[in-house]
């Protein structure tokens, strides 16, 4: 996220600007007489009368936290599924329905010349009905709908995502992330208890997935756990507060860089994920027609099942936060202790109490700024979809096929003819989108086009003979900003090609990036987000109001300040922009105090979140509702600035009602106040 | 006689209660001469602080003018006579008006703070300040020069208004009832430091008053009533 800012073209102008602009201000206030920073810091921070503004501030504060927090959350959603619906799909999708399109490798390789496109590649799309058969005995089988994608898998990986979502590459890169994680932890001293338990815990989630990899072929268990097992021995000794010697730390990095490296050289190559591997059940189906390897949605192929899932969790990060809140709470209230001290500045009393409250305030600060965040091991109950087929299991995939002209195959009787395979399961494929993971099931190209009619049928029976078709042509273009232009060029070729080739025929392509496919889906979730963002920007017209109620009534109040200052030659607008300057502090506060909370709280958000799980068992953040393993958040530092500069200029304009007050009210007039 | 320092020429001023005129003041004119120390007399209500508010420009005349310094003041733009009050005139008035979240000091800065850009206090602000104290020492309020008004006595808070009102070396001071509002003694005190403040460093003062003897002070008498004057400026 940061690198997107970084990348902005018009960062360094902007910044630039920004400060230009702060520094004119700073120039203007600073040119503006002394009087009015006094007084108004005076009227701000003197007394116990200053409880009002600053209670004032706290809705501005409020507003912003929520404002800032709920915004980065939706956006967050927003961007997330965005990124894995792109992730899914392609940049451009140029879909053809049912119909299917003739021809479609030499449309694609035209696609591939027009101006901005990287590569496209043709796909499949047929609906089926998929019947699983559970590895558990007294488990029915499953009969569910999907959506059958027949792919060329060494293209499809370059549309998008496709790779990383499926199953044996999340494995391998999750056991990667675990073997930086031992590293490290065998690189430090041994910590105190929690931080011993969770590099022990390491260790077992390693061994879970080295199970879990030799379950899908990547590796046998005998292969890699002689490479774990100095790392256990050194975890051993860390969990017994030793430092292990520096030859057993070589010796476990060497067995996990192994390990590492072992795993890097069975990953599968794209173009190879829908093999079947030879020999994995091949031998039970002897003499059976060789099925084809399928990769199945986690939504397909498994059910939802109550899990329990260990998190490490940043211990104290809570309580961190907690304090700092407190601390900043505790030092508005010794602000009011040390102006309300000034005024009984020989009572001994009022002494200890200002100083026992700045230390009161030291103390939290200190507190909260070396609580030690440590690492942590918690568990909680989770809903996943739990596979119920195998690597290497049968899945009977049924289809109805549909011919060139629309017609179905049927039976004797007129019945469709379903067309049903036994498909073997290769992987899993889990984008976090649930719309894919529950219904997409990919299978090979070839494969699929048979299943949903679509290959080359010869002449028969007087019908003339059919070209293969493909559902749709996806694009991957070079710049994505820029797909809608692509879009076009596509248009354009798609008419050439028509004129050129006019056996393909009158038909309806529709050319969509994904974006313009998708945007129910992501229309909503943009439209929640402004909803909610408007939802609580309209608390801010109570706030604006609040401000406007209390500059009026403090210049009310401070009439007699008013006549006194213009007596002694202060002009009308600078008494005015006394008032005006209080409401922008007071805005000023707010937002700092709402904008620093908002970013101390996403720092720490999914810390908090699960320390409120098991500290108080609320699932603030209930995953398989969200179908996100973390809440999501993308914080835009152009919203934050919107959202700042509009309180502080919405309080400073509210509080134009005193400002105008003040400014307007003869010194005589507010003289005879008295 | 010096030259005039002030004048006020056909001085008329007017109060709209609801639909009805109320005239407080009738063409009045004076002079003040350089140096002076002039006390105006009357009644309550005979429109005296109408008439100080309009010679110390704080208000504007519904007839008439006032020439200050040789200027005509309510030709010239509101900045300055702003400006003016703020450096050439002083202020004292009966109920001292003193802003109460600041101390006697910041107090006493207050027509320094006015006139200064924030940019300029950091350097400006010791010269001021010894200004200001070496005016509280010579007025006795050395020792509360930190304490908020409402912790000093009523003559302390006069003396501090008092300072207020000669930290700028203005050169002409107003003084609405300074007394008014004072026991007795307290009183002749602050009038002891006014006659001294006219015959030592030969500061105008015009004042008024309703109390004969606080009057008596002056050098010159006006008396005010029913917002005429008795005898000619």
């Amino acid at each position: 996220m940061p690198n997107e800012w970084l990348a902005w073209p018009w960062l360094i102008p902007a910044i630039a600007a920004g400060g230009l602009a702060a520094l004119a201000l700073l120039a203007a206030v600073l040119r503006t007489p002394i009087y009015k920073h006094i007084i108004c810091l005076k009227y701000l921070f003197c007394g116990w009368k200053a409880v009002v503004p600053m209670v004032t501030a706290l809705p501005a504060a409020i507003g912003v936290f929520l404002l800032i927090l709920v915004f980065a959350i939706m956006n967050g959603f927003a961007y997330d599924t965005r990124e894995m619906t792109r992730g899914t799909l392609a940049d451009i999708i140029v879909d053809a329905h049912m119909e299917g399109l003739p021809y479609y490798d030499e449309f694609a390789r035209r696609i591939e010349n027009v101006e901005g496109v990287q590569a496209a590649t043709p796909i499949i799309q047929t609906y089926a009905v998929i019947r699983v058969k559970p590895r558990y005995t007294g488990i029915r089988p499953i009969v569910r709908p999907c959506v059958v994608l027949g792919i060329r898998p060494a293209e499809k990986a370059k549309m998008g995502r496709f790779q990383e979502y499926l199953g044996r590459e999340r494995l391998v890169k999750r056991i990667q992330d675990q073997t930086d994680a031992v590293l490290e932890a065998l690189r430090a001293s041994p910590g105190p208890a929690s931080t011993r338990e969770v590099q022990t815990y390491l260790i077992l989630d390693i061994l879970e997935d080295i199970d879990k990899a030799r379950e899908a072929g990547l590796c046998s268990f005998e292969e890699c756990a002689p490479a774990v097992q100095p790392a256990v021995k050194c975890l051993e000794l860390l969990r017994k507060g030793a430092s292990p010697p520096g030859d057993a730390i070589r010796e476990a990095a060497r067995g996990l860089h192994s390990l590492r490296d072992s795993l890097k050289q069975r990953r599968v190559a794209p173009e190879e994920v829908l093999t079947v591997q030879a020999g994995r059940r091949g031998d039970r189906r002897q003499g059976a027609k060789e099925p084809s390897g399928c990769i199945g949605g986690i939504g397909v192929i498994g059910t939802p099942m109550p899990h329990a899932v260990s998190e490490i969790v940043q211990a104290g990060a809570g309580w961190r936060v907690l304090l700092t809140f407190v601390a900043a709470l505790a030092l508005v209230v010794f602000l009011f202790v040390w102006q309300a001290g000034r005024r009984h500045r020989g009572r001994r009393l009022w002494r200890l109490a200002t100083w026992a409250w700045a230390g009161a305030v030291l103390a939290l600060a200190l507190e909260a700024t070396f609580i030690p965040v440590v690492p942590s091991r918690t568990e909680r109950q989770e809903v996943i979809d739990f596979p119920l087929v195998d690597y290497g299991g049968d899945l009977v995939v049924s289809t109805i096929p549909v011919r060139a002209s629309g017609a179905l195959d049927v039976e004797a009787g007129g019945i469709p003819k379903v067309s049903s395979r036994v498909l073997t399961l290769v992987d899993t494929f889990k984008s976090g989108y649930w719309e894919a993971d529950s219904t997409n099931v990919y299978v090979d190209f070839a494969t699929a086009q048979q299943m949903a009619g679509m290959d080359a049928q010869p002449s028969s029976d007087g019908r003339a003979a059919a070209p293969a078709r493909a559902s749709q042509i996806q694009v991957k273009v070079k710049d994505p900003a820029r797909a809608a232009e692509t879009v076009r060029g596509i248009e354009e070729a798609w008419q050439t090609f028509v004129r050129e080739r006019p056996e393909v025929g009158p038909l309806h392509l529709t050319v969509n990036t994904w974006e313009t496919q998708q945007r129910m889906i992501l229309t909503v979730v943009e439209v929640e987000k402004y909803i909610t963002a408007l939802m609580l920007g309209a608390m801010f017209v109570g706030f604006g109001v609040l401000i406007g109620l209390i500059s009026y009534v403090m210049a009310y109040i401070k009439s007699r300040d008013v006549g006194i200052l213009k007596a002694l030659g202060a002009h009308d607008a600078g008494v005015g922009s006394l008032f005006l300057g209080y409401g922008f502090i007071i805005g000023a506060i707010g937002t700092a105090l709402g904008l620093s909370s908002a970013l101390l709280m996403l720092h720490y958000l999914d810390a908090i979140e699960l320390w409120v799980n098991s500290t108080l068992h609320i699932n603030v953040f209930p995953r398989e509702m969200y179908y996100f393993d973390h809440i999501p958040q993308h914080l835009s530092a152009e919203w934050c600035v919107v959202v700042a500069l509009g309180v502080l200029a919405l309080s400073t304009l509210a509080s134009m009602a005193g400002g105008l007050l003040a400014a307007l009210k003869q010194p005589v007039e507010a003289l005879r106040y008295e | 006689m010096s030259k005039p320092i002030l004048e006020g020429r056909g001085l008329s001023k007017d109060y709209w209660m609801g639909p009805s005129r109320l005239r407080v003041l009738h063409g009045v004119s004076l002079s003040v001469a350089q140096g002076e120390f002039l006390c105006v007399l009357g009644p309550s209500g005979s429109g005296k602080s109408t008439l100080l508010h309009l010679l110390g420009l704080l208000d504007r005349p519904t007839e008439g003018g006032v020439v200050f310094e040789g200027e005509d003041a309510f030709a010239k733009p509101k900045r300055w006579r702003d400006r003016m009050r703020n450096e050439a005139i002083g202020f004292v008035f009966q109920f001292y008006y003193l802003m109460p979240d600041l101390s006697v000091l910041e107090n006493t800065l207050l027509p320094a703070m006015i006139c200064t850009p924030a940019l300029a206090w950091p350097v400006a602000r010791r010269r001021h300040r010894r200004r200001a104290l070496q005016v509280l020492g010579d007025l006795g309020l050395a020792e509360r020069v930190h304490h908020l008004p409402q912790e000093l006595s009523g003559g302390e808070r006069q003396r501090a208004a008092l300072a207020r009102a000669l930290v700028h070396k203005p050169r002409l001071l107003f003084a609405d009832e300074p007394t008014g509002n004072l026991d007795t003694a307290t009183g002749a005190e602050i009038m002891r430091v006014l006659a001294r403040l006219n015959k030592r460093d030969g500061l105008t003062v015009v004042m008024v008053t309703h109390d004969e003897r606080v009057a008596e002070q002056a050098d010159r008498l006006l008396r005010l009533r029913d917002g005429r004057l008795l005898h000619g400026a």
